[in-house]
């Protein structure tokens, strides 16, 4: 007869008691096994991404990412921000259509542009049932908030979206094509010919993330969306008409978003495992050995204190580091943090991979 | 008074984008009729488990039409329940139903805010009366079960002007998929219900022509035809032959009494064909 057994199923431990259950994976008895995470994954292992593009029909550019079980959905909407709705609108003498300057002034007051015009308004929700913990009704979490100014600020100080192409221009000088008109304006027309394009109105992109399913790593994947949400998005061809005082757009022609100034920065989050937990590491000192895991999931990031979030970029060959964010710990010092630096970019090779 | 909680944008209003009339276009411009059969619904995806952290979850897309401007409904269900009411909460004998849907800011022609407007509510209320028929609703005292839609894309067309109205009758297969995307989400969660309830949508219809007798189809895009008279939405419990929730719209004559009930006759067809698909992609996950 056999007694009953006090052994449980791995998904009852991992719930009954998640932080020695960790511990046990990832420091196993015989050195023949190799360490490894609930969740099956080497320490240094992220999941796999997979990205759809162009599957919304209403939204100017979309994306799906996925990411283990982690689903999120991004849809970029443009609309018309006219610049007589602007309450502070200050024109820019030097601005030309074809201006191709790249000059660190102009680049600088592009930037400026964006912001203080606030052409980019990424928001991200949450509160969609996509967790037992997320549910709709409420105002959006502190969580959500963080992640959509944290996905806003990025933008900005990567300079992903060239505003070259969020403008819309009026050139007098190609107005008055039909013989007629031209004919009864004879006069006009030498004021005509000198009067420069003038820039009438700016898109908004509206960036909007919908999580379906979320399982840890949230920043990783919004702003994976985010960037191949943007390289898909196409702006129908606009054009100013006077007469009617607004922005006519084509039905056939559209311009895809530039986003090539930006590069392509990708995120990447870890989170630090301590061996033992914060409250007793404090008194005992010691030894307290660590592991840090790459893209942590939803049990994980529930038992890790310390984050670092790194957004590289590795285009044109060399590694830039375009944001560092760590928080909630001591762990990482600078060692690590150099260390760190050669897994985000194995991280970027495998997100381009998938951005393909 | 803005939300100070969301990332708001500028501003000064603006507005999406105004197309200009292309020559082309409007000679073009023939209208896609509804190639399929009145009695053949459009094809659909169904699949369950979507979401692992939740108790239940289902996602579905209708196939778009013909067309390419026009957008199928893609919808993703969430179920989490049943649990424990909060302390506070009266005593309740039986399970409490909440339903909440809610479009995507991406989902319509228009773009949504991400506060709940009349219409959201609207079909969550309706939502939730399709689901108590069914749900075996004494099996858990005293605990609530959250249902959560999001409508990723809504079915309309994109070409389409705002005079057809189309909106009111988007509304009635947009309910139509979240019945049927609810109730596969249910069975994934394990919740007893009595059968599974799916939704139909049938519309009496007059096409362009001089053919001027209107006709019943079932599963209606509102821009394939020239005007709706009628719809009307059903869920139905194939099994028990029962109707959980009818919702009927438009302008009949009163005395036709035969007109509704053929309605209300087509809407259950097209219902139990959304069932068969429910009840394949449940074989599929268990088999």
């Amino acid at each position: 007869m056999a007694t009953p057994s006090l052994s449980f199923s791995r998904p009852t431990f991992a719930k009954l008691s998640p932080h020695p259950y960790l511990l046990t994976n990832l420091s196993p008895q015989s050195p023949s096994t190799k360490p490894s995470r609930t969740n099956g994954r080497a320490p240094h292992e992220a999941r796999p991404v997979q990205i759809h593009t162009s599957s919304l029909s209403h939204a100017h550019g979309s994306a799906l990412v996925r990411s283990g079980n982690t689903t999120v959905v991004c849809g970029v909407r443009a609309e018309i921000l006219p610049v007589t709705n602007i309450p502070q609108y200050r024109p820019r003498s030097s601005l030309q259509p074809s201006s191709t300057t790249t000059s660190d002034d102009d680049d600088a007051a592009d930037r400026a542009e964006l912001k203080t015009y606030d052409l980019l308004v990424p928001n991200i929700e949450l509160a969609t049932g996509c967790a037992p913990q997320f549910l709709p009704g409420v105002p959006p979490s502190s969580l959500a908030q963080t992640l959509s100014t944290r996905v806003y600020s990025l933008l900005h100080s990567c300079g992903v979206v060239d505003p070259k192409s969020l403008r819309i221009w009026h050139d007098p000088s190609t107005e008055t094509k039909n013989p007629d008109e031209s004919m009864q304006v004879d006069d006009n027309d030498e004021d005509d010919e000198a009067e420069p394009p003038q820039l009438m109105a700016y898109w908004v992109l509206y960036i909007d993330l919908l999580f379906v399913s979320f399982d840890g790593n949230p920043f990783d994947a919004a702003w994976t969306a985010v960037m191949a949400a943007l390289r898909d998005t196409k702006l129908p061809a606009a054009r100013w008409d006077p007469d009617r005082g607004m922005a006519i757009c084509s039905r056939t022609k559209k311009n895809p978003l530039d986003v090539s100034r930006g590069g392509l920065p990708v995120a990447c989050t870890a989170a630090v495992f301590q061996e033992k937990e914060y409250a007793e590491a404090g008194g005992l000192g010691g030894e307290n050995r660590h592991w840090i895991l790459l893209d942590p999931d939803r049990l994980e990031e529930s038992l890790c204190r310390e984050t670092v979030t790194m957004v590289v970029d590795c285009g044109e060959g060399e590694t830039r580091i375009r944001s560092v964010e760590k928080l909630g710990g001591t762990v990482i010092g600078r060692e690590l943090m150099r260390g760190f630096v050669g897994v985000a970019e194995k991280r970027w090779s495998e997100v381009r991979e998938a951005m393909k | 008074m803005t939300d100070r909680r969301r990332v708001n944008g500028p501003v000064g209003s603006t507005h999406p984008p105004v197309f200009e009339n292309e020559p082309e276009q409007e000679l073009g411009a023939s209208k896609c009729l509804r190639t399929r059969a009145p009695t053949v619904t459009r094809k659909m995806y169904l699949k369950t488990g979507v979401t692992p952290s939740a108790s239940g979850s289902a996602y579905l897309e209708i196939e778009t039409s013909g067309k390419g401007s026009v957008s199928g409904l893609k919808l993703s269900c969430t179920v989490h329940g049943p649990r424990s009411l909060p302390r506070s909460t009266p005593f309740s004998p039986h399970i409490i139903l909440s339903t909440h849907v809610k479009y995507a800011p991406f989902a319509t022609k228009q773009r949504r805010g991400y506060l709940r407007d009349p219409t959201e509510r609207d079909l969550g209320s309706h939502l939730e009366t399709a689901l108590r028929g069914a749900i075996i609703a004494d099996r858990w005292p005293k605990s609530g079960v959250d249902i959560i839609i999001s409508i990723v894309e809504g079915d309309q067309d994109r070409e389409a002007s705002k005079s057809q109205g189309g909106e009111a009758w988007d509304m009635m297969n947009a309910l139509s998929g979240c019945i049927t995307v609810a109730s596969a989400a249910l069975t994934d969660a394990g919740i007893d219900c009595v059968d599974t309830v799916a939704g139909g949508v049938a519309a009496l219809v007059r096409d362009e022509g001089d053919d001027t007798t209107p006709r019943i189809v079932i599963d209606p895009i509102p821009s394939e035809h020239e005007q709706i008279l009628a719809a009307c939405c059903v869920a139905y419990l194939p099994d028990r032959d029962e109707i959980t929730n009818l919702w009927f719209k438009g302008d009949l004559p009163a005395s036709d009494m035969e007109l509704y009930s053929q309605l209300v006759e087509k809407g259950i067809q097209a219902s139990r064909n959304s069932n068969e698909v429910i009840v394949s992609s449940l074989r599929e996950t268990v088999g």
